[in-house]
């Protein structure tokens, strides 16, 4: 096994065991951790393949904020006097009809696009990926934070709502 | 196969300077804060102070490493840890001598902002693992305050990434020019303020802060553990010191080979030492005053600087 397939295996359990804690634990913050090895594995996953600025984003942006803001979010629950909060679903089996749709949807979407080897010509530098970002996928670019601003917009309306009502 | 050597004899090595700098962190600190404050112990052990840091050290070592029976034993053990790697990956990218960064990449200046981001993950599981009102409490300060911060320190940084048009470190240090200084002199101010805020440092220690949280998040730790969590501040403080004089004050000026990687580490030293003066000088900010000044004055003051620097390129 050469190392480059090495590392990629090791990322790949990294990935996959971080998601089985996400989903398996029991323990809110043992979760919050599986959730971490994962959005690293991922992060690891963009550098394998050459998109280090997007492997670097990921970082910022997932471990730092989405993570942190979890984890906040799990010590400001009450928590009962034996230890930590448990999780208690009721939603088991329409939580894994919607994974595995997403899953499904996303594999039949990306299955033709995804090359089935590296092609290091596709993988651009920092400085063509913002040239691309602020010419001709200006419109893209801003549809998503369009979306995300609206995503933001909808959270308040419907917080302010819970407060009325 | 070479890189994965490498990258462990790299990790090795930031491990030991990190340690090296703690060291002598801990002996200069203490010497200053003697001079400032009139503290005669550790001005007077030994040729100019040395022992005491020496005594200290080995106590630390020596020191039982307690782990509490209400803890979460296996996140209480890894938190340090967590807290510690992200120092040592910072200090990574920082281009130490004249074309020469440990690891040299196109993102280089994005990866050291955005690093510091785990160990906030770091802080919080120690503050929650110890099972403490007062740790948690100290947690959740640590981690308001180090995300809150990391906008404007990456924001100060940015008028130097668009004046050399590269986020890569070497290129900026390629592009250096003298006047940067006084253009940029205000991300300097909001990047100094802001990395004091991130390495939870006085005036901006309030999560640790001893007089109300009794430490917060390292309460419950002692001997070793407590050391890495030490270990890390400082190694924070070397990266912050280091970064700056390499972005903000031109690094090693182009002189190539040893004489500028002594003119690099002097600049970072005048840094460091701005920050140890800092930090013995003002008094612990309150929360709400320390989340006022990350938001309505440092953000605004980045912006500003990088709406300067934005006009002045379009005069170059």
């Amino acid at each position: 096994m050469s190392v480059e397939s090495a590392v990629f295996t090791v990322l790949g359990i990294v990935a996959v065991a971080g998601g089985l804690a996400t989903v398996f634990a029991a323990d809110v913050s043992r979760m919050a951790i599986g959730l971490g090895a994962f959005l690293l594995a991922v992060a690891g996953f963009f550098v394998y393949w050459g998109a280090t600025f997007l492997g670097v984003a990921q970082l910022f942006v997932y471990v730092g904020g989405v993570l942190v803001l979890m984890l906040f979010a799990i010590m400001l629950v009450h928590r009962t006097p034996d230890g930590s909060p448990r999780l208690e679903t009721r939603h088991d089996v329409s939580a894994v009809a919607v994974a595995g749709g997403l899953f499904v949807m996303v594999v039949t979407a990306l299955s033709g696009v995804v090359p089935d080897t590296v092609d290091h010509g596709l993988v651009t530098g920092t400085t063509e990926l913002a040239e691309a970002l602020l010419g001709p996928m200006l419109a893209h670019f801003e549809m998503a934070g369009v979306l995300l601003l609206v995503a933001l917009v909808v959270v308040v309306v419907i917080m302010r709502g819970g407060d009325e009502r | 196969m070479s890189g994965l050597i490498w990258g462990a004899i790299y990790g090795l090595a930031a491990g030991m300077v990190i340690s090296l700098a703690a060291f002598i962190g801990v002996w200069g600190e203490r010497k200053i804060a003697g001079r400032i404050q009139l503290r005669y112990g550790p001005q007077e052990l030994g040729p100019f102070g040395l022992l005491q840091t020496g005594a200290d050290t080995l106590k630390l070592l020596l020191k039982e490493d307690i782990t509490p029976a209400a803890v979460d034993v296996r996140i209480f053990r890894v938190a340090p840890l967590i807290v510690f790697a992200p120092a040592a990956m910072s200090l990574a990218v920082i281009p130490y001598a004249y074309g020469f960064a440990p690891i040299d990449t196109g993102v280089g200046v994005l990866f050291f902002v955005a690093v510091p981001a785990i160990s906030v993950v770091g802080v919080l599981l120690a503050g929650w693992s110890s099972r403490n009102t007062y740790a948690t409490l100290g947690g959740l300060r640590a981690a308001a305050q180090m995300i809150s911060y990391e906008l404007p320190r990456t924001l100060s940084v940015l008028p130097v990434v668009l004046l050399a048009g590269s986020m890569r470190p070497l290129d900026i240090m390629d592009a250096w020019q003298w006047w940067w200084i006084p253009l940029t002199f205000i991300g300097f101010i909001v990047y100094f303020i802001a990395s004091l805020a991130e390495i939870n440092r006085v005036p901006f220690d309030l999560p640790e802060a001893e007089a109300e949280l009794v430490a917060g998040p390292f309460a419950d730790y002692s001997g070793i553990r407590w050391a890495i969590f030490a270990m890390a501040e400082y190694g924070g403080l070397v990266a912050a010191s280091l970064f700056g004089a390499a972005v903000f004050f031109g690094g090693y000026l182009g002189v190539p080979g040893a004489l500028g990687v002594i003119v690099f580490v002097l600049k970072a030293l005048v840094i460091a030492l701005l920050m140890l003066w800092v930090s013995w000088t003002f008094p612990r900010m309150r929360p709400d005053q320390l989340m006022a000044t990350a938001w309505k004055v440092l953000t605004p003051m980045a912006l500003i600087q990088l709406v300067l620097v934005g006009a002045v390129i379009s005069w170059l």
